[in-house]
């Protein structure tokens, strides 16, 4: 388990992948070929994966998404320190906060 | 995804528009339709003032919204489901419109809800101001959907000419009403509304919308934000008023000046609780920023939690949708 700012980053045994998401295409890298975890929407701040491997978007604009890197990778974010991750899958998680009646999305 | 950051540039976009390219945009979506250009295009400073504008409008003929924008629309959109096939179409629209949806449609809601508020007083004055209101196509809120669309042909590029120069507009068969784009937008991160020291969108004629995090607030509420104290705060009836009045003031600030005390610390944090009259209780969790700031200092930040919460980690476990037990990252930046 991995955690940068507002995002956590859980290993994930293949045995419990969904079937449909073990082929599923993946998310469209950035301009600058990164998988984005999370954008912030006003600072352009990314936390992204650099090096090969897919982003699976489950349901919902803020995720989970299930992360595959078949040779590991490197998560990166303008403002915290690099977090190396090992190969395998993942899901990936934002940050959420209370807020009576509803819940809403931290974004960092 | 670069065109969804361009697209998602359009739909922010603040200023004057480029008539001359909307214009030619509007004649092009026309041309595309088969139909003979408008006779006239009548510009308008905000949607609030083109629905005016509409409603005076003589010799205008009907709308043609639906030849203009809904057909082309919906004939794309099964050729390239057709092409695709369900999945990729799936797949194209999680990675180009559905990235932009969610903030885009909150806000034209919030301007139509806007226009309706100020323009009908009374109930009954509603209807007339939505059905002007079905007729508009939303020039840059259609972002979202143009996303999906860019780079696969050119029979919505009248469409998009438009959206990239200015605001929403009206298409009948003589004429068009057109708006300018607004001066001031303020969001937060998350992409909605938000602004604490005026409107978070404001067009040139005075038409805005104030809002704290998403949440539409009176004007006259943020003017008495700055003077706030706890007892005012304590005294405030409405609740969501009141989160707002907190949030503004800043927890730490108001912890320490009512004197509270953190109910629980470990390892993850600490957790703080407020009790509040006629209100559940406001829990938080206060964490420190794993990566220091360029200063060196640790930046300390507050997460509301659900008032069930007794333990910091427990607390900062849901904040990720886990049991507190299940939350043990090995490394954190």
């Amino acid at each position: 388990m991995y955690r940068q700012g507002d995002v956590l980053i859980m290993e994930l045994d293949e045995s419990a992948v969904p079937a449909p998401f073990l082929e599923a295409p993946g998310e469209l890298r950035d301009g600058r070929g990164r998988l984005v975890l999370a954008l912030g929407e006003v600072t352009g701040h990314a936390h992204a994966v650099q090096g090969p491997g897919r982003l699976i978007r489950e349901a919902g604009r803020f995720g989970p998404m299930l992360l595959h890197l078949p040779e590991g990778g490197r998560v990166v974010h303008e403002e915290h320190a690099v977090i190396p991750l090992p190969k395998g899958w993942f899901r990936v998680v934002r940050q959420r906060e209370y807020a009576p009646g509803a819940v809403r999305i931290v974004a960092d | 995804m670069q065109n969804v950051n361009s697209w998602r540039s359009v739909a922010a976009a603040t200023g004057r528009a480029d008539r001359a390219a909307a214009e030619a945009g509007v004649r092009r979506a026309y041309r595309t339709a088969g139909l003979a250009g408008p006779d006239r295009i009548i510009w308008a400073a905000s949607p609030r003032a083109a629905v005016g504008t509409v409603e005076k409008l003589t010799d205008a003929g009907r709308s043609v919204r639906e030849e203009v924008r809904t057909r082309p629309w919906a004939d794309e959109r099964r050729r390239m489901y057709d092409e695709l096939g369900p999945a990729g179409w799936s797949a194209l629209w999680s990675a180009t419109g559905a990235q932009l949806w969610e903030t885009t449609a909150a806000l034209a809601e919030r301007i139509r809800t806007g226009i309706v508020a100020d323009l009908a007083p009374r109930p009954q004055d509603e209807e007339a101001v939505r059905l002007v209101l079905l007729d508009a196509v939303l020039g840059q809120h259609d972002a979202a959907w143009l996303a999906a669309f860019d780079g696969q042909g050119d029979r919505l590029a009248g469409l998009a000419e438009v959206a990239r120069n200015a605001g929403w507009w009206w298409p009948y068969e003589n004429a068009v009403v057109i708006t300018e784009r607004p001066d001031v937008l303020h969001r937060d991160e998350a992409g909605r509304l938000d602004h604490g020291e005026g409107p978070a969108l404001a067009y040139g004629d005075g038409f805005a919308l104030h809002a704290w995090r998403g949440m539409p607030v009176p004007a006259a509420f943020l003017d008495e934000l700055p003077s706030l104290t706890p007892e005012r705060i304590r005294a405030e009836e409405n609740a969501e008023l009141r989160r707002v009045m907190l949030e503004y003031y800043g927890y730490d600030r108001y912890l320490t000046e009512s004197g509270a005390e953190p109910v629980h610390r470990d390892e993850t944090g600490i957790l703080w609780r407020i009790a509040l009259d006629g209100d559940e209780d406001v829990v938080m969790v206060e964490v420190v920023n794993s990566t220091p700031e360029p200063d060196g200092t640790y930046r300390t930040y507050w997460l509301r939690v659900p008032p069930t919460t007794w333990t910091a980690k427990d607390g900062v476990a849901w904040t990720f949708g886990l049991e507190g037990a299940a939350y043990a990252p090995v490394r954190q930046t």
